[in-house]
């Protein structure tokens, strides 16, 4: 039997005539499982897609045109946000990540894109070396979307095919760009639209490629290659984008912060799929509990974090999933809301010959490889630097405590029951406030809330912690709480500060 | 309902205040949230609108400290939708609908003594307000939340 096919030219002349049968890609998978493949395939010419998420490698370049007299920008901010400076004169590019001199954390590029998409006018500020044909040095003033020459969005890596879910076996809540994670796997998180993800509905790239126009932040815009960290062999595809920021609808690319990670973009993105051919009609079919991500341990902040188990996106959506024989509550972080409505704008677009389709100049790459970086030194863990830590007992005296920090020359003294478990440390300041203070019993003075490391950990981790809690040494313990020595901000400034 | 947060300081503790308070004044009141320790407590209780001022006046006699929790507001026009915060409410009073728009269920925040949410939101959009402005507490204890 011959394979039934339709082109992509097919489909446009069908937009043209008004009689497009276009489903989004949720009204796909119904159709699909009531009435089979076969049925879909002759029945719909288009499936709508959509995805609204955190893209951090998303920004946007803007032409200023030139001043009077003439500056060739050396740095530039906007409403406070330093913007880099890529070309020459006076092209800037907006990085979404980039942040705030004056409200880090809260504020960015992300923000800075939002508010000129919104009609905002925002504050410029430059400062140039001045040259001979560029004399002018300083330069501040008030801008719009309309007051500039081109505001285009180029992403470097949106709309990954599917993304890990996060969580975190630490003690302390960590904050990272997969969100509030609480501690000994209070919560997890994932991100990502499932079964209604683009790439996820062209797993091949069939129809996905180089000239692909797509729904970007509300209006219309192109995929203008791979993304970067493109792995598709690891089904984590992802695309470059480029789309006209002055169209851009402020509801479908929206600045945002992480606390103590900092600021993204939020990026709606929809990829119309031309159902060519009948694989096309079975991938657009694709459920939420045939997408698998790992589990991935965010308390350990090496490359490789641990993996604690496998998840579809079904799971995740029901707000538990289970870890280490643990219910935990799960939260989206992408809109899964914003993302149907993508898929529904886009749709009826289709229907009302307002977007046409188009063939990829040259399809995605489908063997590409998402490499580690080259490094040339070694990185150095925990594990690497630890010692043996001088211990007591709580019934100890403090007399005692005293002796050991002289006689092994230490400053902390971590105290363990009689399993070797961590219960407190006791550091030498302790022990002399004690005598100033006149107390004499350890339990007094013992920390009891105490901060930890682990052996795999990277040693920057560590020394973060420590600046971070202004101690200077760390208690490394197992999982069990069992204590297997002790790293101090000494050895570590040793390593680090070679 | 009106929530009402009590603070026991540490010289107090181990009184019995809660029973006293209610054997003596016969006024019913519900423990949304408590954590007590040797050093000191903190209680969240829901106490009928009709009793809150006996019930206010009750607690400070015997040395508690007494404010009205700040709640969740949602600024629901520039919420994202995306569902950050869901996972980190204790209380279930975050959910996730149908259509997966989020919605927040004011009965079953415990606001102040939690506010885990507020800074999980990428949007901004959470934040803790004062929701009561009754007559028993004097403008500084109002202010000492």
């Amino acid at each position: 039997m011959l394979e039934k096919k339709r082109t992509v030219e097919e489909i446009n002349e069908k937009i043209k005539k008004g009689d497009v049968q276009v489903l989004t890609a949720l009204e796909m998978k119904k159709l699909v499982e009531s009435s089979g493949v076969e049925v879909a395939f002759k029945e719909v010419d288009v499936v709508t897609t959509g995805t609204f998420g955190a893209m951090c490698s998303s920004g946007a370049v803007i032409n200023l045109g030139h001043s009077d007299p003439p500056i060739k920008i050396q740095n530039a901010w906007i409403n406070d946000v330093p913007v880099c400076h890529p070309g020459a004169a006076v092209d800037l590019y907006i990085g979404a990540t980039l942040m705030s001199e004056t409200r880090p954390f809260e504020y960015g590029g992300g923000h800075v894109i939002e508010d000129l998409i919104s009609g905002k006018e925002v504050e410029l500020r430059a400062t140039a070396y001045g040259t001979d044909c560029y004399p002018r040095t300083q330069l501040r003033t008030t801008i719009t979307k309309d007051d500039l020459n081109q505001f285009y969005l180029i992403n470097f890596r949106n709309c990954y095919q599917r993304y890990v879910c996060a969580t975190n076996s630490r003690d302390e809540t960590i904050y990272t760009y997969m969100g509030k994670l609480l501690p000994r796997f209070g919560n997890a998180t994932f991100s990502g639209a499932g079964e209604l993800n683009p790439l996820m509905n062209d797993p091949d790239y069939e129809t996905i490629g180089i000239g692909t126009r797509i729904f970007l932040g509300g209006t219309q815009g192109y995929v203008i290659g791979e993304g970067t960290q493109h792995d598709p062999k690891n089904q984590l595809g992802t695309i470059m984008v480029r789309g006209d920021c002055k169209k851009m609808n402020p509801k479908f690319i929206r600045g945002a912060a992480f606390t103590k990670y900092g600021t993204t973009l939020y990026v709606g993105i929809g990829i119309p799929i031309p159902i060519l051919n009948i694989g096309l009609a079975k991938k657009t079919a694709v459920r939420d509990e045939d997408i698998k991500v790992p589990i991935v341990d965010y308390g350990v902040p090496v490359r490789d974090r641990p993996k604690l188990g496998v998840v579809s996106y079904k799971e995740l959506r029901s707000g538990t999933i289970t870890i280490n024989g643990k219910k935990v509550k799960v939260s989206p972080l992408s809109s899964l809301k914003t993302a149907v409505e993508i898929a529904e704008t886009l749709k009826k677009w289709i229907e009302e010959g307002l977007f046409y389709l188009t063939a990829p100049v040259e399809r995605l790459p489908g063997d590409t490889e998402f490499k580690p970086m080259k490094q040339r030194e070694k990185a150095f863990l925990v594990r690497d630097i630890v010692q043996k830590a001088v211990t007591c007992r709580e019934d100890e005296e403090i007399k005692e405590v005293a002796k050991k920090i002289i006689e092994y020359s230490v400053n902390h003294v971590v105290v363990v029951n009689d399993k070797g478990e961590l219960t407190g440390i006791v550091t030498s300041w302790d022990v002399t406030k004690a005598v100033a203070d006149g107390k004499s019993k350890l339990s007094d003075i013992i920390t009891r809330k105490v901060i930890t490391a682990r052996l795999e950990e990277p040693i920057e981790a560590a020394a973060r912690r420590m600046v971070q809690y202004q101690i200077s040494a760390l208690p490394v313990i197992d999982h069990q709480r069992k204590v297997l020595g002790i790293v101090t901000s000494e050895d570590v400034t040793k390593i680090l500060g070679r | 309902m009106v929530r009402v947060l009590l603070r026991f300081p540490e010289k107090i503790v181990n009184q019995p205040i809660i029973a006293q308070v209610l054997l003596q004044h016969r006024i019913t009141l519900n423990i949304i949230a408590a954590h007590v320790d040797f050093h000191g407590g903190n209680v969240l209780i829901e106490v009928p609108k009709e009793h809150v001022e006996k019930a206010v006046n009750a607690f400070k006699e015997r040395g508690v400290f007494v404010s009205f929790p700040k709640l969740i507001e949602v600024d629901k026009d520039r919420c994202l939708n995306c569902g950050a915060c869901y996972s980190l409410c204790p209380v279930g009073a975050i959910s996730i609908g149908e259509d997966y728009s989020i919605s927040f269920d004011k009965e079953k925040c415990i606001g102040s003594p939690c506010g885990l949410c507020v800074d999980a939101c990428p949007a901004r959009v959470i934040k803790l307000t004062k929701e009561l402005n009754l007559s028993v507490l004097s403008d500084e204890e109002r202010g000492s939340n």
